[in-house]
């Protein structure tokens, strides 16, 4: 067999070095979150000399470039964040030119998330980055499990303690105050007042995440973040903002708790068809899906590989008991910037509770996507009377995602009093998906009447002589004061069982 | 594929009671998704448990009667066929066996035994693959309990195959108290048995592509390597469009079964690896660099195998519809395939109906191209290839024999 010149095989995409030289000059692009999220993570960006932009919100144009410039039969979020990229660095090539474009921006993304297509989508962006004439763009992937991954190729840009720290401490922030303003929307008197106060508290986080203290490169960040009252001060006055808001917590709303595929319950916009706003429009109160409980199951994700260790690994147990200490940890800090805000933001499920609510169904060791967690959410909030209905937002073609709704059959086939809303989003049906949606919510509206009028039944209150109490105690009007959770569901309900406990407090 | 599930005598047990009351039970395995390449784990796993070959039930092949007539009205979700396709398997195996089954087995897989295994991110099964059981079992349990009204024990344990150590324990706790008088020391004893098994079928199938492999060397004849997942294999779901294409005299290799002799692969991939490349003859990293999912990983890595053979002429792919694992991999694949020069076909969105139609005509196009020119492809990729093929050698001098690669 003679010899001759070697095949050129195919090789995959490797970005170009992004070289500390470089950092001067290059935006650091990412998204995928919420807004709040987003726009305090550009502030630990900045925090450490990095410049860094979220790719605006993507829309239905978005969804259709990336179902054109990828291969067929993608997930509906591929599409969108594929074509969000795409999108936004094709107008930019078109305002300096594609290989200022090339020069002048970067895309840092989550990359490793098991067998799920998340963890492939690169292959999606480099697919469209290609077909726009831009394959020398960087598309950096970082490891959405490892706190300290050093520098990315070219040492530029260093995921280290103080970075993932900063973007930690960021969704444990936002997500707080996320709560706290679907808390307080749905009853706001003066319409409006809480978008601002929102859009104020996120630009006073960011001023706060911009100049938090250098405290080291790996201990120092942790032990500071761990014990400091830097952000809590903070979610104070966040608290103090929301605390001129005056609310109308008797208006009979049924809370919608929302859960689904990730990047579905988490974005705000036309990849979900703009749900939670919608929901509120409909005179709903949205529960919803803080990216806090997803780094919680991230960590039982963990826990449960070395239990399944134990009796073959001998470090097994001290490893698990490691985790659940950290576990506890972060709980416990989520649960200290809850208590900044009053209390009022939604606690967090244990992952324990979900896991078993859930066991019957799915078992917890079946990865990708949320898991177990869905069923687990779902039972969670219907045996907690958390929420009257619940809504599963539901990728078209979402692997895993599918895979427990199938489960949910089951689920609904022995609970069915569960109000249960799987809604499969195209990104372009939506008609067809909130039409569905507002079937099952008119159910929860019967059912949030039901219960209010139960709760004045047992307690022999009715609306006019609680909104006596209330403006007896103008504290209680406001978007500050904490109504507990007393067994129901709807805050109309809980606030009046809250009243009526008082009086007889008082009585007593 | 008729000999596929062929059932193997128990081994020499026998001598407990609690054996002999096992020995009557029937164990209904559906036949699908990654028990295509794992069945034979399962037959010496309970062959060494005292559960003969012959008590052992598969399903099957699917069929769009099985799914009509056993698993109508059981789906409880719209996702891709070789998973919606298990509500038939199940129906069948609850209602349509002469002699019922005692056992309904579908382990619910969560990691494979991949011969990658070492050298990639992960041999992780696809999401929906396994977790397929959870979905159909609430199918047959909404309104009641079907398994139960039928005297069926399910059984379905997450099994993470890629670990051995820890399937003993996985399979234990799922058998403890529905097979009489089981041992822990027992089971780990199945279970290697089981992989013993798997490893013995694995290495004669290998052994066999190898000669087809030798056999096309020494004749310059061309043969055409499938890239597909295991269920592929289930003619109710690849429809046999690979027998179709052997009917016009082409041998058919399966990714899958692609020989890992050392003197082989050696050959193939020396160059990637003196040219930093790869670092190993079974990494995908220069290809593919999120190597989580073993069958992903597997056609990946079948793909840079039929690029590099000059008597692979033609690479087909099947996919079947809304595949979420194989949808990012169509570019890739096919890119590695093209630029050795070697043909690519794909048949995409395979669903439960066989297009024959445009099977024949797709099937005829193939044939067609591989008999212009497969020739051309074969010199091509000869040429580009370094000498001393150990495929020429006579089977007598090779040096690598027939150990797979994983080392067995």
């Amino acid at each position: 067999m003679a010899t001759s010149p070697q095949q050129q095989h195919y090789r995959a995409y490797t970005p170009r070095p992004l070289t500390r030289s470089e950092i001067g000059n290059v935006e650091i692009l990412y998204g995928g979150l919420h807004w709040r999220a987003e726009n305090v993570m550009q502030a630990v960006f900045e925090n450490l000399g990095y410049k860094a932009r979220p790719l605006p919100v993507a829309t239905r144009d978005d969804l259709l470039l990336g179902r054109e410039l990828a291969d067929i039969g993608q997930c509906c979020p591929t599409s969108f964040t594929t074509g969000n990229l795409a999108s936004f660095l094709r107008e930019e090539g078109k305002r300096i030119g594609p290989e200022a474009v090339a020069d002048r921006y970067v895309y840092v993304t989550a990359g490793a998330c098991g067998a799920c297509r998340f963890g492939q989508y690169h292959q999606s962006y480099e697919l469209a980055l290609r077909n726009i004439g831009l394959e020398s763009f960087r598309v950096f992937l970082v490891d959405q499990n490892r706190m300290d991954q050093g520098a990315l190729k070219g040492g530029g840009l260093e995921v280290n303690i103080p970075l993932t720290l900063g973007m930690v401490w960021a969704i444990l922030c936002t997500d707080a105050v996320q709560s706290l303003e679907y808390r307080t929307r749905p009853y706001e008197v003066v319409a409006g007042q809480t978008d601002k106060a929102v859009r104020e508290s996120v630009e006073h986080l960011c001023e706060v995440f911009r100049n938090r203290p250098p405290k080291g490169e790996k201990w120092g960040p942790l032990a500071w973040h761990l014990t400091t009252t830097y952000f809590t001060k903070a979610l104070r006055e966040v608290h103090r903002r929301f605390e001129a808001i005056e609310v109308d917590r008797l208006q009979v709303k049924p809370v919608v708790k929302i859960t689904g595929e990730f990047y579905l319950q988490t974005v705000e916009g036309d990849p979900n068809y703009n749900i939670h706003s919608w929901l509120e429009s409909e005179g709903a109160e949205v529960y919803p899906a803080p990216i806090v409980v997803w780094l919680d199951y991230w960590i039982r994700f963990y826990v449960q590989e070395l239990e399944d260790r134990v009796g073959t690994d001998r470090a097994a147990r001290a490893k698990i008991w490691a985790l659940k200490g950290l576990q506890a940890v972060f709980r416990g800090v989520y649960e200290r910037m809850r208590k900044a805000l009053g209390g009022i933001p939604h606690e967090i499920p244990d992952q324990y509770e979900l896991r078993r609510l859930a066991a019957p169904y799915f078992h917890h060791r079946l990865s990708g996507g949320e898991g177990d967690m869905l069923i687990g959410k779902a039972l969670w909030a219907h045996v907690h009377n958390k929420a009257h209905m619940v809504c599963e937002l539901s990728p078209y073609s979402c692997m895993p995602n599918t895979m427990s709704i199938g489960a949910m059959a089951g689920v609904v086939g022995q609970h069915p009093d569960l109000l249960y809303a799987p809604i499969e989003v195209k990104g372009d049906a939506e008609v067809h998906a909130l039409s569905r949606c507002q079937m099952v919510l008119t159910e929860a509206k019967r059912r949030a009447i039901r219960e209010y009028v139960s709760v004045m039944e047992k307690t022999g209150l009715d609306p006019d002589s609680v909104r006596r109490v209330l403006d007896r105690n103008p504290a209680m009007r406001r978007a500050t004061y904490r109504v507990p959770h007393l067994g129901v569901a709807g805050t109309a309900a809980n606030t009046m069982l809250h009243v009526a406990g008082r009086r007889l407090r008082m009585a007593a | 594929m008729a000999r596929w599930f062929d059932r193997r005598p128990s081994g020499g047990h026998g001598q407990r009671p609690e054996r002999a009351e096992r020995a009557k039970l029937r164990i209904g395995i559906p036949k699908v998704l990654n028990v295509w390449t794992t069945h034979q784990l399962w037959l010496g796993f309970f062959a060494s448990l005292g559960i003969p070959g012959n008590r052992v039930v598969f399903s099957s092949d699917t069929s769009e009667e099985q799914g009509r007539e056993f698993g109508s009205g059981r789906g409880t979700v719209d996702c891709c066929y070789p998973v919606k396709c298990i509500s038939g398997h199940y129906g069948e195996l609850v209602f349509g066996q002469k002699r019922k089954i005692d056992i309904l087995f579908s382990p619910m897989i969560y990691s494979m035994p991949s011969f990658l295994h070492g050298h990639v991110a992960d041999s992780l099964a696809c999401p929906r693959v396994m977790a397929a059981p959870e979905n159909i079992k609430s199918g047959f349990l909404k309104e009641k309990d079907v398994f139960a009204e039928q005297g069926i024990r399910y059984v379905a344990p997450l099994v993470s195959l890629v670990d051995p150590l820890q399937v003993p324990k996985q399979l234990f706790i799922a058998f403890e108290g529905v097979l009489p008088g089981l041992r822990f020391e027992e089971v780990r004893e199945a279970v290697d048995q089981g992989y013993r098994t798997l490893a013995a079928f694995d290495r004669e199938l290998r052994s066999r592509s190898r000669r087809i492999l030798e056999w096309c060397a020494r004749e310059q004849r061309p043969c055409v390597m499938v890239l597909a997942r295991p269920y592929h294999m289930d003619a109710g779901i690849g429809h046999e469009i690979e027998a179709d294409l052997q009917a016009h005299g082409y041998p058919i290799l399966w990714m899958q079964y692609f020989p890992t002799d050392p003197d082989l692969l050696d050959w193939m991939f020396g160059p990637d690896i003196r040219e930093g490349y790869a670092k190993s003859v079974f990494d995908i990293s220069d290809v593919w660099p999120s190597s989580y999912s073993a069958n992903t990983n597997e056609i990946l890595w079948g793909a840079k195998a039929a690029a590099r053979v000059p008597w692979v002429t033609c690479a087909i792919r099947l996919t079947s519809y809304e595949c979420g694992m194989d949808q990012p991999t169509f570019t890739p694949v096919q890119q590695i395939v093209e630029r050795s020069g070697t043909l690519f076909f794909s048949f995409q969105e395979l669903d439960s109906t066989k297009p024959a139609g445009s099977v024949k005509i797709r099937v005829e196009t193939i044939a067609h191209y591989l008999q212009r020119s497969s020739r051309a492809v074969m010199e091509r990729k000869a040429a580009a290839m370094p000498a001393g093929c150990p495929l020429l050698e006579k089977p007598a001098c090779r040096a690598g024999g027939t150990a797979t690669a994983d080392g067995d």
